[in-house]
């Protein structure tokens, strides 16, 4: 075990021990003597522990069944119920609950997400207030730009985990804690594809298994009790069928690389000569500092995804079957005949399962994905359902004609 | 090929520290035979550690099949080989089976007690030579051991070690009071367990957990296995000692323990209020809480001593006691608070029922033993299957400890003639002479009890309840004297239905003075117990576990009498034990009922005739 200050004393006294007289080494020695109660019984884990637990608090939303948990952790960072969290489904809900360390059930609401950086900010209220106003009594947090302004905690350092892992805690039952060693700061590389994760910075990879359901927004802090990072999700390497063990530190950042329109100073938009917009790449920066400062202030603006290019996406040709739920499932009606789905076989009642490899939840998600991912020239590889197997296309999208309805307009109802 | 991967896995992420350690050290050049600089504190925990491990090592047990197969593991607590483990490491062994040591020794060995609820088993090892002690650890107090503790788990996972040298592993307590539902059929409910991180898997199941001092602060029994197959996934749950220590006395007399519900379903007030409040929402007529005057709508503050926040609180406090155990309630119904005491009623009896067959439960008809070398004679010996008990062998063996500290208060056997016990009486309204007499015999059986009026009691004729139950409002007080002449002139002769030892239980003597107590809770004796049966009439001994004094005992006269309020025992408190021709005997007899004090007798005179 390594222990923090009453072992900084003694390479001192060994030195004396070895330079001095073997009388004053036992004088040393004696000195020495009332100091080992530094062992386990005087133990700082148990009171990190106690102290994080009330900045810390346990999250209920949406989800419960197939295997989506309901349940996740999060951080307190302000004395007025700011709380961070992983950016997770159990979010997608207006019925957030937190419990307080002292069992105190609270309403919450999210304020805003930052999918680079797999994170958001949440925002509690006391019982029949609104969310604007002050809570009854301030609650006791981490001190995140603090946090932030510390240098990264080092590969080899003790830390201490906590969440609420396998939803083990409710109400006022304190969160479980861990301990492992930071065993590597790095990204986390090949995620897409392989992690089905957002985040492209360096994460925290440690030796405890801190990643489990309802572990995602739980804290890792160092020996001290300081945060240094925000427990993720569940992920697995599909390549090694390893279950990843990871933090997003508070000094997290992403670079993200977006496709924006190219703006002349007046604000106006270019035109190239043949009077098409002309796109720029441009690097942005996001941390958590900022993130967590901005947030709170109400002032903060998501990053729009970095292969966002904006208009209308390319034209695939597929007329789907009418879009009359929120959720309609991607079933086609038809195609449009020399079309690039006619070209690449798709056929009435084939179900679009997959776009590039992400599950089309419904035919909206097609179609955002179509208006923000794309444009003409862009390969999107579709898997389909079709009868009981999953068939692979690869359609080339092209310009929209110009008879075409302007996508992603849903087909209209067959007569 | 997946258990080689994890560990494998576990190994490189460990190893970077290590490695990154020996990278600092590479700065100063260090001589081959000059010890790394390590901070002392560091290397004298570390001694502090091994010693600890060293201490307990001898003590820990592979639990095997007959032929020494690995099944589970478990801790010896005493130097006469009994060991503890899961109820579920010995459902497949039956009760035979062997145990191996650190030592490399494997021995023969038999169940005594199980709590199939709690998932507890108590086994017995046999000595090689007899007489010769076991290494044994200490129990600790998991009451004291809190989140952020280091602790040690130890015991033969994925049964590694041929020769049971344990594996030792080392981490900390995740948390404490954790709840975890039954696992299938209402068994192996996880009450006011600990979690830790401390590395556990299959194998370990059954084996200790140690605090740093090395005291056994649980039993592994469990963990959040779902997500990564049946491997440790950083989630294990020990079963704490401290409520085994409330089911040790059942253990250890071989009973098939049972725990217990309130007979009232106990939920919050309203889930979405901001602070939970813990209330009645149901209650059984029959159970002694609603004869103790529990009502729906009744709010619950204190359990057992603790505070009532949660339903997962509620579960901790009730899954830590035995069926019929009496413990305080503290409730409050619109502005008052009151106390009250509550005999919990077991529960195990409805969910055994729904399924059937019961699987595996110890003593199941002796099963056929499925290969290797037969039991020694010995371990055969050692078991005796009986209702209710999983192991009568040792029961027996309990009664005789217990019976043979309670003769050296004195010893009645030969006291076989005509009782008579003169003195005062006292009542709320009344006071005056009593006088009582005890006949036994050829020429009749009779109880004559003068209080105010004169009632007399032919135990063996009479059948109707209500002159069972003279004097009115006392519960059935001349069956009781009648009852406690048998126990001490009798003894296990006297009982023809049952003659058992019943395991530890508190009890809760009323001060003397007749006056009512502060505090209920405060009252409480820890007691060894004796159950009785003698027709339809059933009788709980409790015995002061300090030294076998009879505090007092409970005489049901018709315990599932049609109406209920005939349920409640007559309730004896002796005090004032005195030496009379050497014999302790006691001067002040409170006696209760329901939830009154029915009289007080104050004994001038004791005449028993051989």
């Amino acid at each position: 075990m390594l222990t923090d200050p009453p072992g900084a004393f003694f390479p001192q006294l060994r030195t004396a021990m070895l330079t001095r007289t073997i009388w004053v080494g036992i004088v040393a020695l004696l000195a020495l003597l009332p100091a080992p109660a530094v062992g386990h019984a005087a133990d700082p884990l148990v009171d990190v522990a106690q102290k994080a637990n009330k900045k810390l608090v346990k999250l209920f939303g949406a989800g419960g069944f197939s295997r989506l948990n309901n349940y996740a952790t999060g951080i307190i960072v302000s004395p007025q119920g700011h709380i961070i969290t992983v950016a997770s489904q159990i979010l997608d809900t207006p019925d957030l609950v937190v419990h307080l360390y002292d069992g105190t059930r609270l309403q919450a609401q999210v304020l805003v997400t930052e999918r680079e950086l797999d994170i958001a900010l949440l925002k509690v209220k006391s019982p029949g207030k609104k969310f604007e106003d002050p809570l009854d009594e301030p609650l006791e947090y981490f001190d995140f730009l603090a946090a932030a302004k510390r240098p990264p905690a080092e590969v080899g350092d003790w830390v201490i985990a906590l969440s609420n892992t396998f939803e083990i805690a409710l109400r006022d039952e304190p969160l479980s804690v861990q301990r492992g060693v930071i065993a590597a700061y790095t990204k986390m590389a090949g995620r897409r594809g392989v992690f089905e994760f957002p985040y492209t910075g360096d994460v925290y990879i440690v030796d405890a298994i801190t990643n489990n359901p309802g572990a995602a927004g739980g804290a890792l802090l160092n020996r001290k009790g300081e945060l240094i990072g925000i427990i993720g999700r569940e992920l697995k390497n599909t390549l090694s069928e390893t279950w990843m063990n990871y933090a997003i530190p508070v000094t997290g950042k992403a670079e993200v690389v977006q496709r924006v329109l190219l703006k002349d100073m007046n604000g106006n938009i270019v035109k190239d000569k043949d009077g098409k917009e002309v796109y720029e790449e441009k690097t942005v920066t996001v941390t958590m500092a900022q993130f967590v400062e901005l947030g709170m202030q109400g002032k903060y603006k998501p990053i729009e995804g970095k292969t966002t290019i904006g208009g209308i996406g390319g034209y695939h040709g597929i007329l789907f079957v009418p879009n009359i739920l929120e959720r309609t499932p991607a079933y086609i009606e038809d195609v449009v005949p020399g079309s690039p789905a006619d070209k690449a076989g798709l056929r009435p009642d084939d179900l679009v399962s997959f776009i590039d490899g992400e599950p089309v939840i419904s035919i909206n998600a097609f179609h955002d994905y179509i208006k923000k991912r794309t444009r003409a020239g862009t390969v999107i590889r579709l898997e389909v359902r079709r009868g009981e197997v999953l068939e692979t296309v690869e359609l080339t999208l092209e310009a929209h004609p110009a008879t075409s309805p302007s996508a992603p307009a849903p087909a209209p109802p067959k007569q | 090929m997946m258990r080689v991967l994890i560990r494998l896995w576990h190994h490189t992420t460990r190893l970077v520290p290590v490695v990154f350690l020996l990278g600092c050290g590479v700065i100063v050049p260090l001589a081959p035979a000059a010890p790394l600089d390590v901070d002392r504190a560091v290397i004298d925990e570390q001694n502090q550690r091994i010693a600890t491990i060293q201490k307990v090592h001898p003590a820990i047990v592979a639990v095997c099949m007959q032929g020494g197969q690995g099944v589970g593991s478990g801790v010896l607590i005493d130097p006469e080989g009994y060991a503890l483990t899961n109820f579920h490491v010995v459902q497949p062994t039956g009760p035979l089976m062997q145990a191996g040591l650190a030592d490399g020794v494997l021995y023969d060995a038999v169940v005594c007690g199980i709590d199939k609820v709690g998932d507890v088993a108590l086994i017995k090892l046999l000595p090689k030579e007899k007489g010769k002690p076991f290494p044994y650890v200490k129990l600790g107090d998991s009451d004291k051991v809190r989140a952020g503790d280091w602790s040690l788990a130890m015991g033969n996972p994925f049964s590694l070690a041929m020769d049971f040298t344990p594996t030792v592993t080392y981490g900390i307590v995740s948390g404490v009071n954790r709840y975890q539902p039954p696992e299938g059929k209402g068994l192996l409910e996880y009450t006011d367990c600990i979690q830790i991180e401390t590395s556990i898997n299959p194998g370990n199941s059954g084996g200790p957990l140690f605090n740093m001092d090395g005291e056994l602060i649980g039993i592994n029994g469990r963990g959040s296995f779902e997500k990564r197959g049946r491997v440790n996934s950083g989630v294990g749950y020990a079963i704490s000692i401290n409520q085994i220590k409330n089911f040790l006395g059942h253990l250890y007399g071989g009973i098939d323990s049972d725990h217990a519900t309130l007979g009232a379903a106990i939920g919050t007030a309203n889930e979405d209020a901001p602070l939970t409040q813990m209330v009645v929402k149901q209650i059984l007529d029959e159970s002694d809480a609603y004869r103790r005057g529990l009502r729906e709508g009744d709010q619950l503050l204190e359990f057992a001593g603790r505070r009532v926040n949660s339903t997962n609180e509620y579960k901790n406090i009730l899954g830590i006691f035995p069926k019929e155990w009496r413990l305080p309630l503290t409730i409050r119904r619109g502005t008052t608070t009151s106390e009250m005491l509550v005999r919990l009623m077991g529960h195990q009896a409805q969910v055994i029922e729904r399924k059937e067959p019961v699987p595996g439960q110890p003593p199941p008809p002796p099963q056929p033993i499925p290969k290797g070398p037969r039991p020694s004679g010995e371990a055969a010996k050692m078991y005796e299957a009986r209702k209710g008990f999983s192991n009568w062998y040792f029961n027996v063996i309990e009664q005789k400890k217990l019976l043979d500290k309670f003769r050296k208060h004195g010893d009645f056997t030969e006291l076989v003639g005509t009782w008579t016990l003169e003195g005062q009486y006292e009542q709320t309204d009344r006071k005056g002479p009593m006088k009582i007499v005890l006949t036994e015999g050829p020429d009749g059986t009779k109880v004559a009890m003068k209080l105010n009026i004169e009632t007399t009691l032919e135990p063996l004729r009479q059948t109707d309840l209500r002159l069972q139950q003279e004097p009115i409002g006392s519960g059935g007080l001349m069956m009781a004297f009648y009852h406690y002449r048998r126990f001490l002139t009798l003894g296990a002769k006297g009982f023809e239905g049952l003659f058992a030892y019943g395991g530890y239980a508190p009890f809760y003597p009323f001060p003397r003075d007749g006056s009512e107590p502060k505090s209920l809770a405060a009252l409480r004796v820890d007691c060894d117990t004796m159950i009785t049966k003698h027709g339809s009439v059933e009788c709980r001994w409790y015995f002061a576990r300090t030294d076998a004094t009879l505090l007092g005992f409970e005489t049901y006269v018709a315990k599932d009498a049609d109406n209920l309020d005939d349920r409640d025992p007559c309730e004896v408190y002796f005090h004032d034990y005195k030496d009379v021709g050497g014999r302790k005997l006691p001067h002040t007899i409170d006696v209760r009922f329901g939830n009154k004090r029915y009289a007080t007798l104050t004994v001038t005179n004791y005449n028993l005739a051989k």
